[in-house]
């Protein structure tokens, strides 16, 4: 999918005439120009955040991008004031177990509905659809209530298991089964393998592309969220990055350039995510989006 | 998506050595960040799966102190450290207002509350009545020395609940004067004491606002308006409780405003603002800078600001809020902070000593403590000789006795729905955006929709 | 699709067993198989969006356990009459105006432009959808402190050339249109990258053509571009609007809902009155209310969206 510029001599019969062609390479610069700019402006918020950091706390009230006496130690004070590092590990753990446990009940729920024929499929298959329809934050309170019930509050499975559910992910999964040639898997069927053998074997590993989507899709998602994790996790030592900065801004006031270390501090995770996963997270969107 | 791409669409070599090299290092990165979190917490890691109780000999505290107070804090905890090695204390401060309050009930109904925290007087009575506190029985209490002599007398029989005991009172924290000395000595508004002569009246204060004024150049006095809604609060509730008006009645399901009352201490407030003798649009921070540098020579604000004036090395001295209307009926509004025990989910008595060890701790730093300009109420401090020598404190100690604490109601106390809507309404009236009717109004409406409103508790 | 067998003899469909078993012969593998997803849906999805069915109808309190007192529809008649929640709504309803339009005509024109540009594609990718994967606590915190009354960024740089700030997150009626430039900031990336993929789909044939009959870029992309793309703006506006409907996390940290509540969005207003003033029966009947106005957008948006299929 190399990319062409338009004053390239075209493959049809014609070539475009010169002035045209003078016209389209004026524009594409004017393009370039106003997209660079766009680019920088997009920059500036978080170029801006590091520069503060990387400020003594004084020096923050100089609102100027030039730093008179460069220190790291907004970074060392709030890893050591705050339990940034804790947080990390919540998120991590939380973020990760979900993703797992994601990919393996919506790939197994989707090929159930792929490839297998028992009665009431279509059913199940309507129910699962219409959980897209609901969006999560209207069962917060009854979640809530009932996590409180069986005393799992306060654990990370009270943020993990809620979110591993997602009618989405089972979705995807069953686009990219149907997808899927079905030789490779009747001639294991005949072979005598069993159902689970063959989704192990034979399917799952065909399914990268749309386990790595779904995987890094809620890997992030769950990273990001604020909300639940903040009802449920109250408890500091368990809080993940989203809950835990959420109380800095209290607890920070006008130490800004702490504040802005914190900040730095808990988007770099994702930003190694973003810079690691590139492709799979602009193709996993690509696709969801031109296929509806 | 739907299809297996037989390979990446490559984009020409230098790219992907770059891509691979930015893969490397986020990598590496990646995986020195997991692994340093991870072995950074591996107690919470198993907490966090497990359905276990927090460490045995351990104690969590929980307070909504920043700034000045968080460092005096921070600083008196320390103190119980070294005072108490065997104890693990984990401290935690969490934002002021709604949101520590919700996370202290959310953790308390989630059955992992701290063992101690810091609770508003006027919001520990809800928590009371939501039944997330510990009652504190007299054994206990006398066992660590906490008996209601110990403490200032108006101050502890106003945190009683059907005379029980559910708080220890840590201090009281009303709203005060804080006055340029240099300035209002330019102004004659001095005593021969150097003391700031009582503003008994409101042309008394009008007039000092005006010479004030004449002297700054810039405003006679600062209230903070824009977003904050607290401080008109304080403003309107201690001027009207002079009064002698009330807002709420059986436990706020009535609104009793009296208008009258309302409206003559709206018109002062929002004429002083008109007059420019005070500025229209400042907000907290705001505020606070006008009097550190000189622009404004009366702040009217709680205590606690009193660290930022003596950083910033500003001539000033405090005392208590005028009694404009109140003459023998002082009276200025007042919460005062709490140490609480959250019930814990199951009877823990090692625990509890080791809180109301934390407790009696607290109290015996008083003296820390009221270097920030609270009033404590622990008595063996409160009339102490050091106590009364320490200015500008003993100015205002009295008014402990006047505190006017917020009205009761489910949805009152410190920071709460109340304190917003009602501040939000004179905060307008001051800036001008309402009259002082439409304010009054508004106030009338949306207190009459709360009282409505079933009490969830 | 036929089964087809690979080097083998079509035994097979001889070998299962004729009539009624075929259509069910599955559902042994396939119980298990869906059990897990089925046991969370049904655990986290289903049951609680039943129990919240039910416990809007009675005054439920989170502080007390089982269900309160019955009140039946009690509880919708007070969310409908309530001015609380009327205003949270517009509040929202105001968000998803300000923010959609230029997330979804920047982002196209951005991605237009990135489009005609050949080569450092890679860096507009970075530079646009970086923000995208930060935690909204994060932005929140960068956007505070660039808001923040005289020392913020945005009012030294506009006041460097004459134009005085308001206070972005203190004045009632500037602090909506903040949150809007951070939010537009922060998921700009996203539909950035929808766009951009969506026009490499379209065949660059279709443009020389054009071209070489005399149209300029102007008319191109009038005539080609939007028209193609018409499937992905109807996505990218119904992703935006149903994700500006749910916003809450903005709202949180950055304004705490005010000043004077002027930036509370529903959500924020169901937390409020759910877990701050723990009226969990209430709160439940605003989620359903909240949901019906969520469905209504959903089932909008598959209205619009058949049409468009069946011409594809």
């Amino acid at each position: 999918m190399a990319a062409t510029t338009l004053d390239r001599p075209g493959t049809g019969a014609q070539a475009t005439p010169p002035d045209v062609q003078t016209r389209v390479k004026l524009f594409n610069r004017i393009c370039a120009g106003v997209l660079i700019a766009f680019a920088l402006l997009w920059l500036v918020p978080l170029a801006w955040a590091l520069d503060t950091a990387l400020k003594p706390n004084a020096e923050t009230t100089k609102t100027t991008w030039a730093i008179e006496n460069p220190t790291l130690e907004a970074f060392t004070n709030t890893l050591q004031n705050t339990d940034i590092l804790k947080w990390y590990g919540a998120s991590f753990i939380t973020s990760a177990m979900t993703a797992l446990l994601t990919v393996l009940t919506a790939s197994m729920a989707a090929y159930a509905i792929s490839r297998m024929r028992f009665r009431y499929k279509n059913v199940v298959f309507w129910i699962v659809l219409a959980g897209i329809m609901i969006p999560g934050q209207v069962l917060i309170v009854p979640q809530f209530r009932e996590f409180s019930t069986v005393n799992l509050l306060n654990t990370f499975w009270a943020v993990i298991l809620p979110q591993v559910p997602t009618a989405i992910a089972v979705f995807i999964f069953k686009q990219f089964f149907d997808g899927l040639p079905k030789e490779l898997e009747e001639a294991a069927r005949i072979d005598g393998a069993s159902r689970f053998r063959i989704y192990r074997q034979v399917v799952m590993p065909l399914t990268r592309p749309a386990v790595a989507a779904v995987a890094i899709f809620t890997f992030v998602f769950t990273w990001n969220n604020l909300l639940w994790p903040l009802l449920v996790l109250t408890n500091p030592d368990l809080m993940t990055i989203p809950v835990g900065l959420s109380t800095v801004q209290g607890a920070f006031g006008i130490r800004y350039a702490d504040t802005m270390a914190s900040a730095i501090l808990g988007a770099l995770p994702l930003i190694a995510v973003f810079l690691l996963f590139q492709r799979n997270i602009v193709e996993g969107i690509a696709g969801t989006g031109l296929k509806g | 998506m739907t299809g297996v791409p037989a390979s990446p669409p490559g984009s020409g070599g230098p790219v992907l050595s770059r891509r691979s090299f930015l893969r490397n290092a986020a990598a590496v990165t990646g995986v020195t960040l997991g692994g340093a979190a991870l072995a950074g917490c591996s107690s919470p890691v198993v907490s966090g799966l497990a359905v276990s109780r927090s460490a045995p000999g351990g104690l969590d505290y929980w307070n909504l102190f920043g700034g000045g107070d968080g460092v005096r804090m921070q600083e008196m905890l320390d103190g119980f450290r070294k005072a108490n090695p065997d104890v693990g204390l984990s401290a935690v401060t969490l934002t002021w207002g709604n949101p520590y309050y919700t996370k202290l009930s959310l953790a308390t109904i989630g059955d992992k509350p701290p063992g101690v925290a810091v609770s508003h007087l006027t919001r520990m009575k809800n928590l009371v009545k939501a039944d997330l506190l510990q009652e504190l029985r007299e054994e206990d209490l006398a066992r660590h020395g906490l008996t209601a002599d110990k403490f200032n007398e108006q101050t502890w029989k106003a945190g009683l609940v059907d005379g029980k005991v559910y708080a220890i009172p840590l201090d009281t924290h009303p709203i005060v004067t804080f006055y340029n000395t240099d300035v209002c000595k330019k102004a004659g508004l001095l005593d021969a004491g150097g003391k700031l002569k009582p503003l008994d009246s409101e042309e008394a204060f009008t007039e000092a606002m005006q010479r004030a004024k004449a002297v700054t150049g810039g405003f006679g006095g600062v209230i903070p308006i824009n977003n904050e809604t607290a401080t008109p609060w304080r403003v309107f509730w201690s001027l009207y409780s002079q009064l002698g008006g009330e807002m709420l009645a059986d436990n706020g399901t009535r609104v009793t405003i009296d208008d009258d009352k309302a409206t003559q201490v709206l018109d002062l407030l929002s004429g002083v603002t008109k007059s420019q003798l005070m500025p229209s649009s400042i907000d907290y921070q705001g505020s606070v800078a006008m009097f550190a540098n000189g622009q404004a020579a009366f702040l009217f604000q709680g205590e606690w600001e009193i660290s930022t004036f003596q950083t910033a090395k500003t001539p000033f001295s405090m005392t208590l809020f005028p009694n404009l209307f109140g003459g023998d009926r002082y009276a200025c509004q007042a919460d005062s902070h709490t140490l609480v025990l959250p019930k814990q989910p199951t009877d823990d008595p090692e625990l509890l000593d080791r809180s109301l060890r934390l407790v009696r701790s607290m109290l015996d730093q008083s003296n820390t403590w009221a270097a920030g300009g609270h009033v404590p109420s622990w008595r063996s401090y409160l009339d102490s000789e050091d106590f009364k020598k320490l200015s500008p404190q003993s100015n205002y100690a009295s008014a402990a006795d006047a505190a006017a604490y917020d009205p009761e109601g489910w949805y009152s106390g410190s920071g709460s729905n109340f304190e917003i809507v009602t501040g939000s309404a004179i905060g307008s009236a001051m800036s001008g955006q309402q009259s002082p009717a439409a304010a009054l109004a508004q106030m009338h409406d949306q207190l009459g929709t709360l009282a409505a409103t079933d009490s969830p508790l | 699709m036929a089964t087809q067998t690979v080097g083998r003899t079509a035994t097979d469909a001889a070998s299962r067993p004729p009539g009624h078993g075929r259509r069910n012969e599955d559902a042994r593998p396939a119980i298990w198989f869906l059990a897990p997803f089925l046991l969370l849906y049904v655990l986290f999805i289903i049951g609680p969006a039943l129990y919240g069915l039910l416990m809007s109808f009675f005054s439920t309190s989170l502080v007390k356990p089982g269900l309160g007192s019955f009140v039946g529809v009690d509880n919708y008649a007070e969310a409908l009459q309530s001015s609380a929640f009327w205003t949270s709504l517009w509040h929202t309803i105001w968000f998803t105006i300000l923010t959609t339009p230029p997330l979804v005509v920047l982002a196209f024109v951005l991605a237009l432009l990135a489009d005609r540009v050949s080569r450092g594609r890679w860096f507009f990718r970075l530079a646009f959808f970086a923000p995208y994967v930060l935690p909204s606590a994060v932005m929140a915190l960068i956007w505070i402190w660039i808001f923040t009354p005289g020392l913020g960024l945005l009012e030294t740089a506009l006041g460097k050339i004459g134009i005085s700030s308001p206070n972005w997150l203190g004045d009632e009626s500037v602090a909506m249109v903040s949150l809007a430039i951070a939010t537009v900031w922060w998921t700009l990336g996203f539909n950035f990258v929808l766009y951009l993929a969506g026009l490499q789909d379209i065949p660059r044939e279709l443009y020389e053509a054009a071209a070489i009959d005399g149209a300029g870029p102007w008319q191109q992309i009038r005539m080609i571009t939007v028209p193609l793309l018409a499937r992905t703006t109807t996505l990218v506006v119904v992703l935006q609007v149903i994700a500006s409907l749910k916003v809450f996390d903005q709202m949180y940290i950055m304004t705490a809902g005010g000043p004077n509540f002027a930036t509370r969005s529903v959500l924020q207003y169901i937390y409020d009155e759910g877990f701050t003033n723990f009226r969990v029966g209430y709160a439940s009947a605003l989620s359903m209310l909240f949901f019906l106005v969520v469905l209504a957008v959903s089932a909008a948006w598959f209205i619009l969206v058949r049409p468009q299929e069946k011409e594809a």
